[in-house]
């Protein structure tokens, strides 16, 4: 019974989703050349999911997408999108269906970003008020201010304002299946950050099936609800969970593309949300007494108290010698530190970490959305989630070689 | 007579030759649109026909100015035709080539974009593609233009209407005291008409290219 449960746990995808894009076979052989671009590929995505393929370039990622909305027919294989078969179909019929994203946005220049968003309704030759209307709604939902950038051009843009009116443009006719080539590639990575951050959260939004070609291991571990790790010729070298390639990688060649650090990538999995914080730290008033300030230090087994102001948001990080120093008269909200490592509980773990490396003391500060204090996250709390998430595996996989030793005896 | 004199005496036979020259060089231009877009188009879609167009465009333009116009008395007698048939043929290599190169400047990104919008190859060239090569394509109708204002000068030998008439005239009434007033009247007239066309061209610009790509 356990065994079950944690199998269905750690794999729910798989049960009762519905198969959105079926590849069968798919292969292209480009005149003149002795290899396949894309050999016999087969792949199955299920509805609402980010699959993403990754591999080196010169694999095939690109050129799989592009054989799925047919910019390149393929030259043997299927296409299924829901069911039905669009190998044959017409083709810009088929792609007025399929939201498509590249790289480099491939905005028209000369329309504004009203006339961009609009382009695919207009093909399907929706009436002028619907289209006004579902460009402003999509606008709003990338982020961007209608009023204000409905009449520009894409050149009045930043990079990542044109990434985002070309997902508000593949968006436009709620088509149920999107291709993204690489579309954060060519933005800084601050920017970047933001955007996939963004995009994950329209995507529980909108709940489109997605695929997704990018050769950044990292970018896929974290925008993935599937991941297909390809070599040459866009063969498949595992097709799995974020989780499962980072814990269980097929072969070397998985291995080697994930890289060093995969316990380190392993923290871009889990959010501050879901694990235990440390929530014995001793917080007192920025205005309180020094005196009960003191004796909450030194009630607890902390060297560091935090004050928090008013709102209770934290303020500053204070020792015994920070608080003999207010003794002397100075103001208890100018002594100690001030704090710096701050994350909500949406953030991941890496950054956390990343936060708690650059702050002054060590640890992170969780507040909630209005800058509460919440608890803390400390080196310890990190290294015990490394730890419990690599067990937790092991078990799950020694759980599935035992599951599987019992129905091959039935069948014997 | 001095050529103040002879501007303020001539002013209305100069403004007729002047319309009649530049309805000389609208209609060649619009015969060389005609033809010479579409050719471009092709030049620029068809790798094999690219070469082929090109040249024979620009052997037009190394073909002396007199022998083309001559080359069509036979076919179409003296005075306006064989002058426009010819003409037409002179506008067509700058528009034929910007055409063809404007078309191969625009983004390969946005033509995939546009494609894998769903848009059709028609849809593609009219939406996206001549949009964004037309102002390379304007420059080249300019540029012929300017050419065939200067060129419709001689047609006046074949017998052609224009501000040519008048410099020939004085040409050939050498030795008269008036004889240089015509030419450089004539020349003037041509001056002012390349002129106004140019200031005509800065306005099409601004009208009719988009304000994101300008």
């Amino acid at each position: 019974m356990t065994t079950t449960d944690t199998l269905t746990q750690a794999d729910p995808a798989r049960s009762g989703a519905k198969p959105m894009i079926e590849l069968v076979g798919l292969t292209k052989r480009f005149p003149g050349t002795a290899e396949a671009a894309v050999d016999g590929l087969t792949l199955t995505v299920d509805e609402g999911e980010i699959t993403v393929l990754v591999g080196p370039s010169g694999c095939g990622k690109t050129t799989s997408m592009e054989l799925i909305n047919r910019l390149i027919e393929p030259t043997s294989g299927r296409i299924l999108i829901d069911g039905k078969d669009m190998t044959h179909t017409n083709p810009d019929e088929l792609r007025r269906h399929i939201g498509y994203v590249i790289q480099e946005t491939g905005l028209l220049p000369h329309r504004t970003i009203a006339q961009n968003v609009g382009t695919v309704p207009k093909l399907l030759g929706w009436d002028k008020a619907r289209i006004a209307a579902r460009v402003d709604e999509l606008l709003e939902m990338v982020g961007m201010d209608p009023a204000t950038y409905r009449g520009r051009y894409p050149k009045e843009l930043s990079g990542g304002q044109r990434q985002r009116v070309g997902v508000a443009r593949a968006l436009a006719a709620d088509p149920p299946v999107m291709l993204m080539d690489e579309p954060f590639g060519a933005i800084d990575p601050i920017t970047r950050e933001r955007l996939q951050n963004e995009f994950l959260r329209l995507q529980q939004q909108v709940r489109k099936t997605i695929i997704f070609v990018t050769h950044d291991i990292d970018e896929a571990l974290k925008m993935g609800d599937r991941i297909a790790v390809l070599r040459n010729q866009s063969h498949i070298a595992q097709y799995d969970t974020p989780e499962n390639l980072l814990t269980s990688p097929a072969d070397d060649y998985v291995s080697d593309f994930i890289g060093t650090g995969a316990s380190l990538k392993r923290l871009n999995l889990s959010r501050v949300r879901d694990i235990e914080m440390a929530t014995d730290a001793p917080t007192a008033s920025v205005s309180a007494p020094v005196a009960e300030v003191r004796a909450a230090l030194l009630a607890s087994s902390w060297t560091s108290l935090l004050l928090l102001d008013a709102a209770g948001r934290p303020a500053r990080w204070v020792t015994s010698r920070d608080l003999a120093r207010a003794d002397q008269g100075a103001v208890l909200a100018e002594v100690g530190l001030p704090v710096e490592a701050i994350v909500e509980p949406h953030a991941t773990l890496a950054d956390a970490l990343d936060e708690l490396i650059a702050s002054n003391v060590g640890c992170t500060v969780v507040v909630d959305g209005s800058g509460a204090y919440q608890g803390i996250v400390d080196l310890e709390t990190i290294m015990t989630v490394v730890r419990t998430v690599r067990d937790e595996y092991e078990r799950f996989h020694l759980a599935q070689k035992l599951a599987q030793q019992p129905a091959d005896g039935q069948a014997r | 007579m001095t050529f103040t004199e002879y501007l303020t005496r001539n002013y209305d036979n100069l403004l007729e030759l002047g319309l009649e020259h530049l309805n000389l060089v609208l209609i060649s231009m619009g015969i060389a649109l005609v033809v010479g877009l579409p050719l471009g188009i092709v030049a620029h879609r068809n790798k094999l026909l690219r070469n082929p167009i090109l040249s024979t465009a620009g052997f037009f333009l190394t073909l002396p100015s007199l022998a083309l116009f001559a080359i069509f008395i036979p076919v179409f007698g003296i005075g306006a035709p064989p002058a426009v048939a010819a003409l037409s043929l002179y506008a067509l290599l700058p528009i034929v080539s910007n055409t063809a190169t404007g078309l191969a400047s625009v983004s390969p990104a946005v033509v995939k974009a546009s494609q894998g919008m769903g848009m059709t190859g028609y849809q593609r060239l009219l939406r996206v593609e001549l949009p964004l090569a037309w102002p390379v394509i304007l420059t080249g109708i300019r540029v012929s233009t300017q050419v065939v204002v200067g060129i419709a000068a001689i047609a006046a030998l074949v017998g052609g209407p224009g501000l040519g008439t008048e410099i020939f005239r004085g040409l050939r009434s050498q030795g008269n005291a008036s004889a240089p007033n015509l030419v450089y009247g004539g020349t003037l007239g041509v001056i002012v008409l390349a002129l106004l066309l140019d200031a005509a061209f800065v306005l099409i610009r601004r009208l009719t290219i988009s304000r994101g790509i300008r």
